[in-house]
């Protein structure tokens, strides 16, 4: 479980997070949303102990989370939205480095790797330096170390980010995978849908404060299910209805180029960042 | 143990880059030592300069080789790759990090030095070189691949490590005992100078070179940086805020 209590960080007079509030239970698909400077990536860094926070702390299974904390940063791995990797070694030794770091066995750094390798379709690329990877590929590696020490939670910072829609998907279908086997997981990502479709919670963050946590159905729910658009000039506008009756009656006030559909958490997302689509 | 780890990485870069990391280290202290040694043919101390200049600059290779090493490592690894940060979030303790980045780096100075001790190997100059001169190129590398890492610790961008090199480095290769003696120094200078690390390190590797006893005092000085500079690095990586 990840606790986290008043979780503050500054950098000079700005605030990137703002006495951030959060708890998550073990086996959770939780997802941090937020526009960008929402302050997801200062908490995920501070969550793998690269920055420290001004002040408040964050807990694993109720112990201190620091620097020292060896025990505890042993239970964390970490994609993180750069390529954070030595970018002059193989894959075969960024994996062996991760392995030495997290004191695996020789026998188990080797089985660990030729499994990872394999599922994520690198085992052919294995003695190709990473400057020499796709944006795809580096991020799959990025998983595949990640998952390499089994770790106990994951947190994924835009682990998505440059894959094209095939390879996003699969890597769905992966970190659904991982789910299944309890393992908590602390997404940041910018794609909506993504967090929609995986996240059991989802927490929506502005200017480094918490907006609100809750389920994407309920969140989707409290904003309405149904929605309308209408287009206006340029700029593209939704209004949300609690039930389809009500929603297909505002329809039919509309001009013809209205449309109804579900209501999805992007809405929610943009509904409470206070944003207008604006086509152009 | 991750000091194993770390130093298996230093490994991986060393045999990746070998040929490079070899003709880099040898190309400086040839230039010197043809230039300076044989080129400028005069005496130092009643002996040939080059005697001089040779425990000299083995000194300032170690010092080079080990910081060079370290600082651009760090700094490219923190600033540009950050991978760094996998580091950081590992269960491998930070001390065992540090302390595998100082043996590398001063194991990467050993290779630096005994690549001079090579290339004068030809050249009969009567120097002793033994265990206490190998001692006191790591204890040296040591001192410097820790300075490495409290200055990539403080590095802002990547463009810093060249300006370290030149505002640092390359003074202390010139002024620390390494091509002429600092008793030709006015008095305040001298002192300054003198407990400088790379001064005590020429002066140690020339002392045993010429088959006399190394002063505890030069290995004092080194420990004492080696010292304070590895708290300092203990500080940097395990209380900065923002690393």
């Amino acid at each position: 479980m990840i606790e986290i209590k008043d979780l503050t960080k500054k950098f000079g007079d700005f605030t990137a997070v703002d006495r951030l509030n959060l708890t998550i239970e073990t086996g959770e698909f939780f997802g941090l949303l937020g526009p960008n400077g929402a302050g997801k990536t200062t908490t995920i860094s501070m969550l793998s102990t690269v920055l420290l926070p001004t002040s408040g702390e964050i807990r694993i299974d109720g112990k201190v989370l620091d620097r020292r904390a060896s025990s505890e940063k042993k239970k964390i791995s970490v994609v993180t939205q750069e390529y954070s990797m030595r970018q002059d070694m193989t894959i075969n030794e960024v994996m062996e480095y991760q392995g030495r770091l997290y004191y695996l066995p020789k026998d188990v750094r080797k089985k660990k790797a030729d499994e990872l390798l394999e599922f994520a379709g690198l085992t052919e690329y294995r003695r190709r330096v990473v400057r020499h990877l796709s944006g795809g590929m580096k991020r799959k590696l990025m998983i595949c170390r990640a998952l390499m020490t089994e770790p106990e939670i994951l947190l994924l910072d835009e682990p998505t980010a440059g894959m094209d829609a095939l390879a996003r998907r699969q890597m769905w279908n992966l970190l659904r995978q991982l789910q299944s086997r309890n393992l908590t997981i602390l997404l940041t990502t910018h794609f909506i849908d993504e967090a929609q479709t995986l996240c059991n919670r989802v927490a929506l963050m502005n200017k480094g404060k918490m907006d609100v946590i809750d389920t994407p159905d309920s969140l989707i729910k409290q904003l309405g299910p149904y929605a309308v658009d209408e287009t206006a000039k340029d700029t593209l506008s939704s209004r949300y209805f609690a039930d389809r009756n009500s929603a297909v009656e505002y329809l039919s006030t509309c001009n013809e180029s209205a449309a109804l559909r579900n209501t999805t958490l992007e809405d929610v997302f943009l509904s409470r960042m206070g944003r207008n689509i604006t086509s152009r | 143990m991750g000091i194993l780890a770390v130093l298996w990485e230093k490994w991986v870069e060393f045999r990746r880059d070998f040929y490079k990391i070899t003709v880099s280290n040898m190309m400086t202290p040839l230039m010197y030592l043809v230039i300076f040694g044989m080129g400028i043919q005069t005496t130092s101390h009643g002996e040939p300069y080059l005697n001089f200049l040779i425990p000299g600059v083995i000194a300032m290779v170690t010092m080079t080789g080990s910081f060079s090493a370290v600082t651009q490592n760090m700094s490219v690894q923190r600033l540009y790759e950050k991978a760094l940060d996998q580091v950081m979030i590992s269960p491998t303790p930070l001390w065992q990090f540090l302390t595998g980045q100082i043996i590398g780096g001063s194991l990467r100075g050993l290779y630096a030095g005994c690549i001079v001790l090579l290339l004068t190997l030809p050249i009969h100059t009567g120097l002793i070189f033994n265990g206490w001169s190998f001692l006191v190129m790591l204890l040296n590398g040591a001192v410097f691949s820790t300075l490495g890492l409290v200055l990539s610790f403080t590095a802002k961008s990547y463009s810093d490590a060249p300006r370290y090199n030149a505002f640092i480095i390359m003074p202390m290769s010139f002024l620390c005992n390494t091509f002429f003696s600092t008793d030709t120094m006015p008095g305040g200078i001298r002192q300054v100078v003198m407990v400088l690390p790379l001064s005590q390190a020429s002066a140690m590797m020339r002392t045993i070179a010429a088959g006399q006893p190394a002063g505890f005092a030069g290995f004092g000085i080194l420990l004492t940086y080696l010292a304070i500079l590895g708290f300092i690095s203990f500080v940097y990586i395990y209380k900065k805020k923002n690393l």
